[in-house]
């Protein structure tokens, strides 16, 4: 099937302005770290959840225990800690607010709403746009499953304290 | 009468013998050392046999490491330098994939050590 030369140029237009408007917003804004508007926010949100973060169906191997609990408490603290801190709540985190976007708490509804399958995914994968590097071959599948089960039964934010390495 | 007891006595040295032998063969378990060091098990796979004990020795020369078999319900831990021993009996044929118990740095998730059980 042959594309109509009219459609290609339609595309390249559109494609060379989202580049021009790219560049008008850095030239006005510089390349400064900015807090998402409500547009860019609602359509991230929407693209993760239902078009990029894949692994929906898959469930939790690991059944609710308090061994599978402290499991995933531990290896989060090995790992998420530094970012989202020890209740995944971002206490003590001098830098959650400052990021783009910024770093949610794991008990809001956006991350809340992921399936546990999306969960592990993110943890694997790392999610973008945003700071959420990938863990793989750093957590093992059963850490990951662990702290997707800790994340369903996270603490009262700030009941744990502050990460250690924020404290002196 | 004498002869009788001669008899006897012969009979259980025979069974206790033969009961011996049988007790030591299943006691004598596959020793397997294992070196833990910078994300990798060595060897990294091991072959052993269904029903037939099985001990690792498991060493890290480096920082704390462990290894965790689920499928046998087995977890051994060790320090750095240290040496630890854990003896478990597989009771089912297969590949089984153990996984560092501890968490060693950015490599850990990769750490992992393959047991292989034959029939």
């Amino acid at each position: 099937m042959r594309i109509p030369r009219r459609f290609i140029l339609v595309l390249f237009g559109v494609g060379l302005g989202l580049l021009l408007a790219l560049a008008l917003s850095m030239a006005i804004g510089g390349s400064k770290v900015g807090r998402p508007g409500a547009v860019e926010t609602g359509v991230a949100t929407f693209t993760k959840h239902h078009l990029t973060v894949g692994n929906r169906a898959a469930k939790n191997p690991l059944a609710y225990s308090p061994e599978n609990l402290q499991a995933g408490k531990e290896a989060f603290g090995h790992y998420c800690v530094a970012c989202h801190g020890l209740d995944g709540q971002n206490t003590g985190v001098p830098f959650a607010d400052k990021m783009s976007p910024p770093l949610p708490l794991l008990t809001s509804p956006e991350v809340q709403s992921y399936t546990d399958g999306q969960l592990k995914w993110v943890i694997d994968n790392g999610i973008w746009p945003s700071g959420m590097p990938a863990s793989k071959d750093t957590l093992s599948d059963d850490d990951q499953w662990a702290i997707v089960l800790y994340l369903r039964h996270l603490p009262p934010a700030g009941s744990l304290g502050e990460p250690e390495m924020y404290t002196h | 009468m004498k002869l009788k007891s001669l008899f006897v006595v012969c009979l259980f040295a025979s069974a206790s013998l033969f009961l011996s032998h049988e007790v030591g063969a299943q006691a004598a378990p596959q020793k397997i050392q294992i070196i833990a060091e910078r994300f990798d098990f060595a060897p990294g796979e091991v072959t052993v046999k269904k029903g037939v004990p099985v001990t690792i020795v498991l060493t890290s020369k480096d920082v704390p490491h462990g290894v965790k078999f689920k499928d046998f319900n087995v977890v051994l831990d060790v320090k750095k330098g240290e040496t630890k021993e854990v003896t478990f009996t597989p009771d089912k044929a297969g590949t089984f994939v153990g996984q560092c118990s501890v968490f060693c740095g950015s490599g850990h998730g990769a750490m992992k050590l393959t047991l292989h059980v034959t029939e």
